[in-house]
């Protein structure tokens, strides 16, 4: 009887605790979403762009390596026109920051391949996609494709020679699709194949419509490719494509009185915008180094030689004496109102004022020296209603056009470096620098691009330490 | 007949014929076994409340009812039951228990100690009392070989770090699974009162831990908490302790502020001298006239303190003591304890309330906690047992920053700014700032309207005292849990238990970063909070038969468990905070809000065998299946078993001549158990992470490459051992033999950067850990009033890597190779500091033409170009192990706990960092740089001071240090009151005593606290405290 009782009860207790089928199938990820999601319809493909595109503007590793935005300011800082205070970035001022082992390394090769990698699974998913339609997929082609070569662009650009100094010299490695085990270096010439053949797809496809400036659409695809086309010396080119990028963006000075920091200024063709919920807080560069009144790091100043060359009615002369040094010669004499710094200031990345000065210098290559004379008054007349016709021929007007664009370009993404690299001459410190003559670079210097990083040999069995060798 | 009825009337009536019946008052002496007085032994009438204690001699005097039964009981021994009748003295002589037949608490139940095959060792309830701690884990330290408990920083509250047998996992914890009261613990260990734990059981190898065998690859840790005992009067006892503590090992010196600055010019002028080939002259003049615009800040008020030929002339108006300013100088602790416990003849119970505050070294440091717990058994009819434990605990503990490398670390802190910068805001001339109320403030370092005294090179918008005075960081945890079960007896062999656990733990984190001052001004404050919910199910329904023929005993048991983990998590953050407002109500701009449910489940089928002959051959072998959700639908069941055997040798025939013999065992076991812990939810999925909007898109991003074959990670474990009490009991011990090695480990395995991964999880690998382990214990003496035992334990560990899916590779300050430790060092050698220009030197292989090491070194001056090396240095100890020893003489007793450990090293990052040689300015230095390279030929081993980016500081063996220590963890010493004293006050028990804890650290690297990460890597953490405390305890 007992027993009875007894086996009846443990029966039940079997049956309260048994468990039901499927227990273990139950529980699912409640905060991400799986591939079927993203690429079965356009919206979830949206918001792939979406995230790569934020991607590129967060907080990556650390204040002077937090996104693209770093890598343009420290190279803003290698140049002769920008003085820093001992703050981030110092050692970029210094131009001693390439060793395989430090950050600037690491990071100016670790965050382009992150994106690269984002960008070769955007593609995969899309090309493999059933529900897309055509259209959908080539305007998502071409944005990624876009993007794409303007990373391995970045890659270029810090980690070798410029294109016409030699193009069997190593590269890094190129990845057309997700891989897991590193490849082998590429060479030069190959990568800038890559970049190009990317951009001509991207060119194909990308429609001109967007939903904001922060997404690529056929201008921005454009804007680099003059870039590109630039660097590579191909005038004709890269005339071209900057005729078409700047078209629908009209010139307006006025942005250099408001603080440089509104993505929907009508001149900006591709930017990084950031919110007050959707902020890279204390790193977002330049604004937050070069604003030296509101609550930033505020210690870059302008070097007096560079202040000097602007005339008294030039719109873009927004440098002051700011601790009442009069005519000292003290590094911080001289700093700058062009970018106002609030947890959201927008990031500039591509300007039509860039776009029309590489069509002016192109033509002035071109042999086309009195159109780009014109364009080129024209442009400073825009930005200064007293600027008179130089005269200039010949390479006269090519330093003029190279110093307008320092003059339009400065903070923004390291005018002067880009230009003392593609053109192969050197940068010399001058005027009341805290960091002089130690950091000068000559022609084709090496300390123009960086080692390979450590991380990468460790890990990668297709490169060994000789690649640092002798670099 | 009449006789019959009239004893029938007397049987019926006996009850008030009892009554009229005599009190009679027995006396008498009780003796141990070699007829020495017990005191305090405990005589009670069975049956009542009525008892007493023998005095200081052993006599005891009761008064009892004629014919009732007396109980004469002493811990450690048999007790013994003897009718008390009037003829006087009664003596008794108390035999020791058998200890063999202690029972032990192990997986799923309880076993006696004897026919254990595996290894267990028990921390018994008087261990555990002796040293009363704040969290229960600090008792385990030292007394248990085989265990490596690291204390990671100061912060009271704070969990250590606990390694059984080595390191068996890199990715997936490591840490072994905590069991507490049969079900396995997810909450926070520091919620656990020491003071309402009765014993700790540690399960180390295969067979002992095979009924965990999924999530028992690490060892397991068995937690019971005190219940009450049957039959026994209601007793009451309370307890309370006051202590002070200061930190236990000193920190690094550092450079005064006449040093530094003159120290600093020299790197200057050494910078403007040696790179950039200025004249001396040149040299030493740039560095005067550039002093104070790199420092940025001017103590001295004149515009060049440091004349060209680096003479300094000028005093500091200000010298920040910054250690003094950010840390206590005496913590305080205080614990109150009550506790009271009985039991009737079916029902028992324990119900404890404990409340504990410690304050931490670095200022506002706190922990603060209750906790109550009640334990109710009872059976229920006679043949049911039921029990139900409740427990519910909540806690505070405000911790600023005291690790790591955020800016307002308070530790890293002293070990960055020198006293050069002011802890109050100064205008440019040095005259102390005062703000609109008249008041100084602190100096953030960050008023870009001053370009002297303004802004601070290193670590700006930010202060040190600032951080924690103006902001706070504030975790609330409470935790509440149900464990009942039912037992039904079926046949009496046959039983059937059913366990349902049922816990809750919340988090609050709660972190308030000032209006105005810091990180958070430029947006009016910024309140970020998370409140996550934890909730396990656990149940567990076992079938035992055991039952015994003959000599033979067999014992089977089926078990069936089902286990939930849910996580609950929320956080918000918001920015925009007038003065004094602190909560999340109170912002103008929300900046965030996430929220995530995730969840966990395993199912499992077990079964265990264990059969014996005659007590003394012992074989048990068990078998295990789960399936876990965090695995793929294919590979988510493991197999796991182990079987084991064990042979009493002393039972023996051949061994009965033998004379110092008096037990010994031979064991040995081995099987195969998983682990599957830490490694994320649901690692072997890739999925597209939300949370990366682009202004009004919602944005997602690949998660990082996966491995969708993932699986359970697997142990083998091996173990073979002796146990013996030798030289009639004066000597006891055990001595075992392990091997573990963890197959398919599960590790992030390093991925060239330019995949755009840094490592995909997976199962690569294997590690060996093996090692010896000793424990023995002795009564060495035992004479009159005095008694000493002492005990010592030590083992010597070894872990290897025994494969990998590629060659090596590089982690951090470690190389995996094969054949080498998780933890062996793989760095640059240091080769000195050239006597010609003071420049650090690495040594290099010289490469034959096929690019391979000849085996010939040279020195280089380039720190990318040097080969790295084994430098046969590892950060795990090569032994480690306790001493204890507990002495009583009278009323007095005293244990003390020491732990050791010899072998490690450590690469001191802290060190190395203040060794930066003025590198950057504003970063002190240690007083070892006075030993720099200043000419040429000096012979030293600091390099020259040099202003520039250099790699002088970088990774190498100059940082690398021995890491041994003997830390004299815990010394108790008490008093116990005489028993006829506190009859006066009606009080059962009184003991006074003063506990020391971390008195005395032997350290072979001083300036940090010799226990750091297992990785043997420092990271700015606030050191261990010593504390010494006064207590009672108390019984009614």
């Amino acid at each position: 009887m007992i027993k009875l009782r007894a086996t009846l009860l443990v029966i039940s207790f079997l049956f309260f605790t048994g468990c039901e089928k499927g227990y273990l199938d139950e529980p699912k990820p409640t905060e991400s979403v799986n591939s079927s999601v993203i690429f079965e319809s356009a919206d979830g493909t949206e918001a792939f762009m979406s995230g790569i595109l934020r991607a590129s503007r967060s907080q990556f590793d650390r204040t002077d390596a937090g996104g693209l935005y770093s890598m343009y300011f420290a190279r803003v800082v290698k140049g002769n026109d920008l003085v820093l205070g001992q703050q981030w970035y110092l050692f970029d001022y210094e131009n001693n920051n390439r060793e395989p082992n430090y950050t600037r390394t690491i990071f100016s090769w670790e965050f382009p391949y992150y994106m690269i990698n984002q960008l070769n699974q955007f593609i995969l998913g899309i090309n493999g996609s059933a529900n897309l339609s055509e259209i959908e997929k080539d305007s998502f082609l071409g944005q990624a494709h876009a993007m794409r070569a303007f990373y391995y662009f970045q890659l270029a650009l810090e980690f070798q020679h410029t294109y016409s100094y030699d193009l069997t010299l190593p590269a890094p490695p190129i990845y057309a699709e997700p891989a897991i085990e590193g490849k082998a270096m590429s060479t030069l010439g190959e990568l800038y194949d890559f970049i190009v053949a990317d951009l001509n797809i991207a060119i194909e496809t990308t429609p001109t419509n967007r939903t904001n400036k922060s997404f690529i659409n056929r201008d921005v695809v454009y804007a680099i490719m003059a870039r590109v086309q630039l660097v590579m010396g191909n005038w004709q080119e890269a005339s071209n494509a900057a005729a078409i990028a700047r078209q629908a963006y009209p010139l307006n000075a006025n942005q250099y009185r408001t603080g440089f920091d509104d993505i929907n200024a009508s001149e900006w063709i591709w930017g990084m915008p950031q919110r007050a919920d959707q902020t890279n807080y204390f790193f977002i560069a330049p604004h937050a180094f070069t604003d030296n009144i509101n609550d930033g790091y505020g210690l870059a100043f302008w070097n007096k030689d560079f202040v000097s060359l602007f005339s008294a009615t030039d719109v873009r002369n927004t440098f002051f004496d700011i601790y009442g040094v009069g005519n000292g010669n003290q590094y911080f004499a001289r700093a700058s109102s062009k970018f106002t710094f609030d947890f959201s200031s927008d990031i500039p990345i591509i300007r039509s004022p860039e776009m029309m000065l590489i069509e002016i210098e192109a033509n002035a290559r071109l042999g086309k020296e009195s159109e780009a004379a014109t364009m080129l008054l024209s442009f400073q007349k825009n930005r200064d209603a007293n600027a008179v016709s130089s005269g200039n021929t010949g390479d006269a007007l090519i330093e003029e056009i190279l110093l307008e664009r320092r003059k339009e370009l400065y903070g923004e993404m390291g005018v002067e470096w880009f230009d003392a690299k593609r053109l192969r001459r050197g940068i010399t410190r001058t005027g009341n620098h805290r960091i002089g003559s130690a950091a000068n670079l000559v022609p084709d210097d090496k300390k123009f691009f960086l080692k390979i990083p450590q991380k990468e040999i460790d890990a990668n069995p297709n490169i060994d330490e000789s690649v640092n060798s002798n670099r | 007949m009449k006789y019959i009825l009239i004893s029938l009337f007397l049987a019926l009536f006996s009850p008030l014929i009892l009554l009229a019946q005599q009190n009679i008052i027995v006396t008498g002496v009780i003796s141990d076994e070699f007829g020495m007085p017990l005191p305090g032994a405990t005589v009670i009438e069975l049956g009542t409340v009525n008892g007493v204690s023998t005095d200081f001699d052993g006599n005891y005097t009761i008064e009892v009812l004629e014919g009732a039964t007396l109980e004469f009981s002493y811990v450690g021994y048999e007790p013994q039951n003897i009718l008390a009748t009037a003829e006087n003295p009664i003596n008794i002589s108390l035999m020791p228990a058998n200890e063999l037949e202690e029972v032990v608490v192990v997986a799923f139940g309880t076993q006696s100690k004897q026919s254990i095959v595996g290894s267990v060792a028990v921390i018994s309830e008087s261990d555990i009392q002796s040293q009363p701690a704040t969290t229960i884990t600090q008792a385990i330290q030292g007394s248990v070989p085989g265990i490596n408990v690291v204390n990671t920083g100061g912060v009271p509250g704070t969990n250590p770090t606990i390694r059984i047998r080595g390191i068996g996992s890199i990715n997936a914890s490591a840490a072994p699974l905590i069991i507490v009261d049969g079900a396995p613990f997810n909450g926070n260990l520091n919620s656990i009162a020491q003071e309402q734990v009765a014993s700790i059981s540690v399960l180390k190898d295969a067979s002992s831990t095979s009924l965990y065998g999924s999530r028992g690859a690490n060892g397991v840790i068995i937690v019971t908490t005190k219940s009450g005992t049957k039959e026994t009067p209601t007793r009451i006892s309370l307890s309370t302790v006051y202590g002070n503590s200061n930190m236990a090992t000193p920190m690094h010196d550092l450079l005064g502020i006449d040093d530094y600055t003159r120290f600093f010019w020299e790197a200057f002028r050494n910078k403007e001298l040696y790179e950039n080939n200025l004249s001396p002259e040149a040299a030493g003049a740039a560095a005067s006239s550039n002093l104070i615009s790199s420092l940025a800040y001017n103590p001295y008020g004149i515009e060049q303190p440091v004349d060209s030929q680096g003479n300094l002339n000028g005093t500091a108006a200000w010298d920040t003591d910054w250690k003094g300013a950010i840390l206590n100088k005496n913590a305080y602790k205080k614990q109150h304890g009550l506790s009271i416990s009985g039991g009737s003849e079916k029902t028992t119970f324990y119900m404890g309330t404990n409340y504990i505050k410690e304050q931490g070294q670095v200022k506002t440091t706190y922990f603060e906690r209750f906790a109550t717990r009640i334990n109710v058994d009872s059976e229920v009819n006679d043949f049911i047992k039921s029990g139900l434990n409740v427990s519910y605990s909540t806690s505070k503990q405000n911790s600023p920053n005291q690790s790591g490398t955020s800016f307002s670390n308070s530790i890293q802190w002293i070990y960055t700014i020198p006293s050069y910068y002011p802890l109050y805001q100064r205008e440019a001339e040095g005259t102390l700032f005062k703000n609109a109320g008249g008041l100084p403030q602190f100096d953030y370092g960050s008023n870009n309207s001053q370009i002297v005294n303004g802004v601070r090179p290193a670590l700006s918008n930010e202060n040190g005292l600032g951080a924690i005075m103006n902001n706070e960081i504030l975790k609330t945890r409470t935790y509440a849990s149900m464990n009942g079960y039912i037992k039904i007896e079926l046949l009496p062999e046959l039983n059937f238990k059913s366990n349902i656990f049922y816990e809750r733990a919340t988090l609050d984190d709660f972190r308030y970063t000032h209006y105005k001052f810091g990180a958070a001004s430029s947006v009016q404050g910024r309140v970020s909070q998370d409140r996550n919910f934890f909730t396990t199910l656990n149940a567990i329904q076992t079938l035992n038969y055991s039952n015994t023929f003959g000599l033979h005993t067999l014992n089977a048991d089926a078990i069936f468990e089902s286990y939930r983990l849910e996580q609950d998590l929320l956080d918000a953050q918001g920015t925009g905070y007038l003065p004094n407002v602190t909560v999340l109500n109170g912002s103008t701009v929300p900046e965030s809000v996430g929220g995530a449910i995730n969840e966990e489940r395993i199912l499992s089928a077990i079964s265990r065998l264990s059969y014996n002959y005659d007590n003394t051959y012992f074989a048990e072998v068990s078998f295990r299946r789960d399936g876990s959700t965090k695995f793929s639908k294919d590979t988510r069941w493991g197999n796991f078993y182990s079987f084991g055997g064990s042979w009493i040798l002393s039972n023996e025939s051949f061994l009965d001549d033998v004379a110092w013999v008096d037990y010994l065992k031979l064991k040995f076991s081995y099987g195969e158990l998983g682990n599957n812990r830490n490694i994320g939810f649901f690692p072997y999925l890739q999925v597209f992470e939300t949370g990366y909007n682009q202004l009004d898109n919602t944005g997602v991003i690949s998660s990082e490459f996966v491995d969708p074959n993932l699986t359970w990670e697997k142990t083998a474990l091996q173990n073979i051992g002796t146990e013996f009490t030798l030289f009639e009991g004066k000597l006891k011990g055990s001595i075992e033999y392990y091997s573990k090695e963890s197959i398919d480990l599960i590790y992030d395995k390093p991925l060239a950067l330019s995949t755009g991964n840094e490592s995909i999880k997976t199962n690569i690998g294997a590690i060996k850990n093996s090692g010896i382990e000793f424990s023995f214990n002795s009564t060495v003496l035992k004479k009159d009033d005095l008694s000493v035992d002492l005990g010592i334990n030590f083992s010597f560990d070894k872990n290897e890597i025994s494969d990998l899916t590629q060659e090596e590779f590089i982690n951090g300050t470690k190389k995996w190779k094969i054949g080498k430790s998780l933890y062996e060092f793989f760095i640059r050698e240091s080769a000195g500091v050239d006597s010609q220009d003071g420049y650090q030197m690495w040594y290099k292989d010289v490469l034959s033409d096929d690019g391979e090491p000849t085996g010939e070194r040279v020195t280089t001056k380039e720190f990318s170009e040097a080969t790295r090396y084994y430098l046969d240095k590892s950060s795990l100890p090569k032994m480690i192990g306790g001493f204890n020893t507990n002495v009583s003489y009278k009323n007095f007793d005293l244990s003390a706990l020491i732990n050791f450990s010899f072998g490690s090293y450590v690469y001191d990052g802290v060190y190395a960092n203040l060794m930066n040689g003025f590198e950057t300015p504003g970063r002190i230095g240690h007083p070892d740089l006075k030993n720099r390279w200043q000419k040429l030929g000096d012979q030293t081993n600091v390099p020259l001071f040099l202003n520039q980016q250099n790699d002088f500081n970088a990774t190498s063996s100059r940082f690398l240090f021995k890491n041994n220590y003997i830390r004299v963890r815990g010394l108790n010493l008490g008093y116990t009151f005489e028993e006829s004293w506190m009859e006066k006050y009606q009080i059962k028990g009184l003991r006074v005593y003063m506990q020391g804890d971390n008195l005395f650290t032997f350290q072979s690297h001083k300036g940090i606290d010799p226990e750091q990460a297992l990785s043997g890597t420092t990271n700015y953490r606030s050191h261990q405290m010593k504390t010494i405390s006064l207590g009672v305890n108390l019984q009614l």
